[in-house]
């Protein structure tokens, strides 16, 4: 089987794993499926059914059923896009989702984009300046800041944009007004909101990317191929650029695939410091509400994401390495 | 060992030292019992150096055993999770079959993003400091095993290794005296790495309300400081939530350095490539 069958159908059994695992979770859960369903029991609804009442509610969610029909039940609603219905929310959980879902790939996305150039600019940079004081000092200073957490480096970045400085919203991800205004009035709103928390979400993760780039860039700078290079008499920002980076990106990727789930992790955090309206606020306001259908899609959804993410990064590895495409070739 | 590496090796190990201090003698060191409630939102006093939270309690308490609780956490799954992570991939890296089917199994883990489900766990389960412990180490060995079966798949064919067998050695002792010692190194970065992850983690879970409510971590007093109302525009922040974020940072920042200068080390090469 070729080299990305392989990966495939491993992505494949990972993801009927997760399917299994979200289906049995809830069912796992000390007490009542029925409080599952209904949210947490005593909490807020003070629910007094009688034993009809408990029969008809049963037999309506399929919950009196054989574990193996509310397996069936459970796939085939995914199949069609049932995810269930959010208790919370009163709306089914697919919709409740989607509504969320861009505004974590607005904001995790837009930080991704810089904190991956700029962490491979600055990791190249200090790779050829290594040991100079350029390369030291940069190399504390990221790791100064990324070793803030980011729930902690979002506060202090609220008390004195928002807080003192007043140049910032404290959260959300639009005023209200902007949103009922649209155009370039919204645009403007969107960009302030999501200022922070982008600023946030870089300075967590450049400290990874920039590690991983110059370490693989010094790795590279050492090889037999930039020695003759250079012994060709080659430009040594020529080394750098078309014979150096091109070799070194691939760690990057295969690293920055590894690192989906962190990222994700980082992206929560952030979230819920700026009241964020994306997953991760989700998936914190569905769990403090036991809001356990809306969580087990949330975390499904997550984790798809993530898979794909990671797939994604496996085939473009496989794609910019040449030993790689040629292997395929010979399949 | 460059300067540099020399210098960050210090720093890193004397912080490291002095909160491993700070959560030895907790019990000695907390002028008040964590718990204890006066009055709530006292400012800075001699009684209270850090003053007291929303419900009263000693800020440099609860920030001198949050220390203890962070810390232990961290090093505790930290440490099993290498422990079994390496020798679990020396055994993958000796015996073929077993290795083959345990890398599978590595690949799916690696493959679940870790904290999602720990958040999805932990909101379904809410844990204590155990099952917290075990999360982390349930999945911390993975890439340990990964990548100490790398290392023992290619040490194995090495002249020691293959001298020991000429001589009789049973397998045991060629891997517990011969493979096993070319670990320390990737553990020790491994261990470092682990430990960072789950003091993140960790601190995260409680920041979200997911840890133990019962225990004072510095992840829970940031959490209530956040839910504080004008924590944003008041000063309160300085004091509340200020240190705790600080020790983190510091702990992290420390593992980091420590490991910095392990890595040179270990690894001098590194320094000196690049022609």
């Amino acid at each position: 089987m070729s080299h990305s069958g392989t990966k495939v159908v491993q992505y494949m059994i990972t993801v009927v794993v997760l399917l299994t695992l979200n289906f049995f979770l809830p069912r796992m859960m000390p007490g009542d499926p029925l409080a599952y369903l209904m949210g947490d029991p005593g909490a807020d609804s003070p629910m007094l059914l009688t034993e009809e009442m408990r029969a008809n509610l049963l037999e309506y969610y399929g919950l009196d059923k054989p574990l193996v029909g509310q397996y069936w039940d459970y796939v085939s609603g995914l199949a069609r896009g049932d995810l269930g219905w959010s208790i919370y929310f009163n709306a089914p959980v697919g919709s409740v989702i989607l509504g969320r879902l861009k505004w974590t790939l607005v904001v995790g996305g837009t930080a991704a984009v810089v904190y991956i150039a700029l962490g491979i600019v600055l990791g190249a940079f200090s790779a050829w300046h290594r040991g100079g004081s350029a390369d030291v000092g940069l190399m504390i200073g990221i790791f100064s800041l990324g070793s803030w957490p980011p729930f902690f480096l979002g506060m202090v970045l609220i008390v004195f944009f928002s807080g003192r400085w007043g140049l910032l919203p404290i959260g959300g991800a639009q005023s209200a007004e902007a949103a009922r205004l649209g155009g370039i009035v919204q645009v403007r709103s969107i960009l302030r909101h999501g200022f922070l928390p982008v600023l946030t979400l870089v300075l967590t993760h450049l400290p990874g990317m920039y590690l991983i780039t110059r370490n693989a860039m010094l790795s590279v700078l050492g090889e037999d191929y930039v020695r003759t290079a250079r012994a060709k008499g080659v430009l040594e920002s020529i080394v750098l650029l078309r014979h150096a980076l091109p070799n070194a990106i691939l760690p990057v990727v295969t690293t920055v695939g590894m690192r989906v789930g962190f990222m994700l992790m980082g992206t929560m955090f952030v979230e819920v410091v700026f009241a964020y309206p994306g997953m991760g606020t989700l998936i914190y306001e569905a769990g403090t509400a036991r809001d356990y259908p809306l969580l087990q899609g949330a975390f499904l959804v997550t984790m798809v994401f993530v898979l794909v993410l990671n797939l994604a990064a496996d085939v473009v590895y496989g794609w910019l390495d040449p030993r790689v495409r040629r292997l395929r070739a010979g399949d | 060992m460059s300067n540099t590496s020399r210098w960050l090796g210090i720093i890193g190990w004397g912080v490291l030292g002095f909160f491993a201090l700070v959560a030895l003698l907790a019990p000695w060191i907390a002028p008040h019992d964590p718990k204890a409630l006066d009055e709530p939102m006292l400012p800075p006093s001699l009684t209270h150096p850090l003053g007291t939270n929303d419900i009263g309690q000693d800020v440099l308490s609860e920030l001198v055993y949050g220390a203890r609780f962070s810390l232990l956490v961290g090093a505790l799954a930290a440490g099993f999770s290498t422990v079994v992570g390496v020798i679990l991939g020396v055994l993958a890296g000796y015996y073929d079959r077993f290795g083959f089917a345990l890398m599978r199994i590595v690949d799916v883990f690696l493959a679940v993003p870790r904290f999602p489900l720990i958040v999805f766990l932990a909101a379904f389960l809410k844990p204590g400091f155990w099952t917290l412990v075990f999360f982390f180490m349930f999945f911390g060995w993975t890439k340990t095993a990964r990548l100490i079966r790398s290392q023992v798949l290619t040490e194995r064919h090495h002249g020691f290794v293959e001298a020991a067998v000429a001589v009789g050695a049973d397998d045991v002792r060629i891997l517990a005296r011969h493979l096993l010692p070319g670990t320390a190194s990737i553990g020790l970065v491994r261990f470092i790495v682990e430990f960072q992850h789950v003091i993140l983690a960790e601190s995260g879970l409680s920041f979200l309300g997911l840890g133990d409510p019962t225990v004072k971590s510095w992840g829970s007093m940031l959490r209530y400081a956040f839910e504080y109302p004008t924590i944003f525009i008041s000063d309160v922040w300085v004091r509340w939530a200020a240190p705790p974020g600080v020790c983190i940072t510091l702990v992290v920042l420390g593992l980091t350095f420590v490991g910095f200068a392990l890595e040179t080390w270990a690894n001098p090469r590194l320094e000196r490539r690049a022609g």
